[in-house]
């Protein structure tokens, strides 16, 4: 009846708007010092998603902040990539995989029937577990490979766009004397740094990045955490993270996800200011999981 | 899903119970005082003051404990804030030594043969009493997690303010005998060194309050008294 669908739908906005209250206010206590450029929000309301008839996250309801770092920290197949990927439309690439609900960016429905799923890449994009550079292009050539695809480019404001993404990943000193070799001679750490270049050179409003120093060692793994620190003055940066220490080092909220049972679908235990998750978390299950007593 | 870090759970355990077992060195330490105190026993005076140096030592183990369980097992969560409590509460048993050692070290001063004043005596005796009762308390409400425990010392403190003051009253109208008023002013500085002990022990039950709420408060703000700062329940 249209009543009782009123009447839910008015609880779930007003839990909604509690909850996101709450979050915004203890996120914003760690805020950004300097916010370069006003980056988006996402929110995501009831999002349920699925693999065929295997029903992989059950009803997430939280709000990524803008030029915030965001971890999504939870034990393995607990739904947390599944969520990341679902934030950029990856989601859908998997055959048989379906979303339920809403993820807005901004004020804008990502899985609106109007929206292009390639323009949504364009403005979340993502960088992988390992770095993936692309094999045969140079180091220019993999900055620049994403910008000639949705207009044409001078080769002028290529230089600079290059110049400019290289210099905001913290690679430019690095490579700059040889931008013409392969990227896939770079180290793993410089790789994953060029591929965080080639995602922001096409000026997204959010990075995801999903366990993106799990392939590097600890100093390149500090430079790329510099690096995240640096990024959100100028992006919404959500991480998947196994490494907790990481997590509570660079993010400013972190959302717990867990399972119930092995089989049975994720959910969001909680999402808070990453201080409070680790000092003084509100749900038990974040408890046990954050200080290692279980799993 | 199966249980983790077996040996780091040991380990805080094990932390926990050297941290608290220091609180049992006070207890001995105080049972010790106060009978010198009660009969001028100045070589167990000696002995409390030598002593010390085991309540010393345990606050340098346990310091150096939580400096390892910090640098090598990122502690987080309940964890973390226990850690931060033991580091207060292992601060508070070594003060509450010293004050033992306070103690000590002005019971030669009341001479062998001291004009002892029945009345202040009896008081101090009390505020010892007290002051042992609170340390335990304070022993048992962290051991149990207990808040309610350690609010309460909050009016097992109120006891020993009082008797306090009133050795104080009692020390302004002693009388005009010099060895005795001199006499009663040694015995307010150990009422005061006794009095600091019950504050020590109120301290370790804001330390628990901490542990299990996560909120850090003191129970009483000094500088406004009466005014409880920590909702109870």
């Amino acid at each position: 009846m249209p009543e009782t669908a009123d009447t839910t739908k008015t609880d779930t906005d007003s839990a909604l708007q509690t909850d996101l209250a709450k979050t915004a206010e203890q996120a914003s206590k760690r805020g950004t010092d300097k916010v370069e450029r006003v980056a988006k929000r996402f929110t995501v309301k009831s999002l349920n998603l699925y693999y065929g008839d295997f029903h992989a996250v059950h009803d997430v309801t939280m709000r990524i902040e803008p030029n915030q770092v965001t971890a999504l920290i939870g034990s393995s197949g607990c739904g947390k990539t599944t969520v990341l990927r679902s934030l950029n439309r990856m989601h859908e690439l998997t055959p048989g995989a379906r979303v339920e609900g809403e993820v807005e960016l901004d004020d804008q429905d990502i899985y609106a029937s109007n929206v292009d799923a390639v323009e949504v890449r364009r403005l979340v994009g993502m960088v992988f577990q390992a770095p993936n550079p692309f094999p045969t292009m140079s180091v220019y050539e993999n900055v620049a490979a994403g910008l000639t695809l949705n207009r044409k480019v001078s080769k002028s404001e290529k230089d600079d766009i290059v110049e400019r993404s290289l210099r905001g990943s913290h690679l430019w000193d690095e490579v700059k004397d040889r931008l013409h070799r392969k990227g896939s001679a770079l180290s793993g750490g410089q790789q994953q740094r060029l591929c965080i270049a080639r995602a922001t050179a096409v000026q997204p409003e959010v990075l995801l990045m999903d366990e993106p120093c799990s392939a590097l060692d600890p100093v390149a793994t500090l430079a790329v955490e510099d690096l995240i620190e640096d990024l959100k003055s100028r992006y919404t940066i959500v991480i998947v993270t196994h490494n907790m220490q990481q997590a509570a080092r660079v993010s400013d909220s972190t959302a717990f996800f867990n399972l119930e049972a092995p089989g049975q679908p994720g959910h969001l235990v909680e999402i808070d200011a990453t201080d409070k998750i680790f000092t003084t978390p509100s749900q038990k299950e974040t408890e046990d999981y954050v200080s290692g007593r279980f799993g | 899903m199966p249980e983790g870090r077996l040996h780091y759970q040991d380990h805080l355990e094990a932390l926990e119970k050297n941290c608290l077992g220091g609180l049992d060195l006070v207890i001995a330490a105080l049972d010790r005082t106060m009978e010198a105190v009660e009969h001028q026993d100045t070589e167990l005076a000696e002995l409390v003051i030598a002593d010390d140096d085991r309540i010393d030592g345990r606050y340098l183990e346990v310091h150096q404990e939580i400096l390892t369980l910090l640098a090598t097992q990122a502690p987080v969560a309940t964890d973390l804030r226990l850690i931060s409590a033991l580091l207060h509460v292992m601060h508070s048993i070594e003060r509450m030594g010293d004050q033992c050692v306070n103690i000590s070290k002005v019971i030669p001063l009341t001479g062998y043969d001291a004009p002892v004043h029945s009345e202040m005596i009896d008081r101090i005796r009390l505020m010892g009493k007290q002051a042992r009762t609170m340390v335990s308390q304070s022993k048992k409400a962290f051991e149990g997690r207990d808040v309610e425990l350690a609010r309460d010392l909050v009016r097992q403190d109120d006891l020993i303010d009082n008797l306090n003051k009133e050795c104080f009253q009692i020390a302004v109208q002693v009388g005009d005998d010099p060895d005795t008023r001199e006499w009663a002013m040694t015995m307010m500085l150990v009422a005061r060194a006794i009095e600091r002990i019950g504050d020590n022990a109120v301290d370790i039950g804001e330390q628990v309050a901490f542990v299990v709420t996560g909120l850090f408060r003191e129970f009483e703000d000094a500088s406004h008294p009466g005014r409880e700062t920590l909702p109870s329940g």
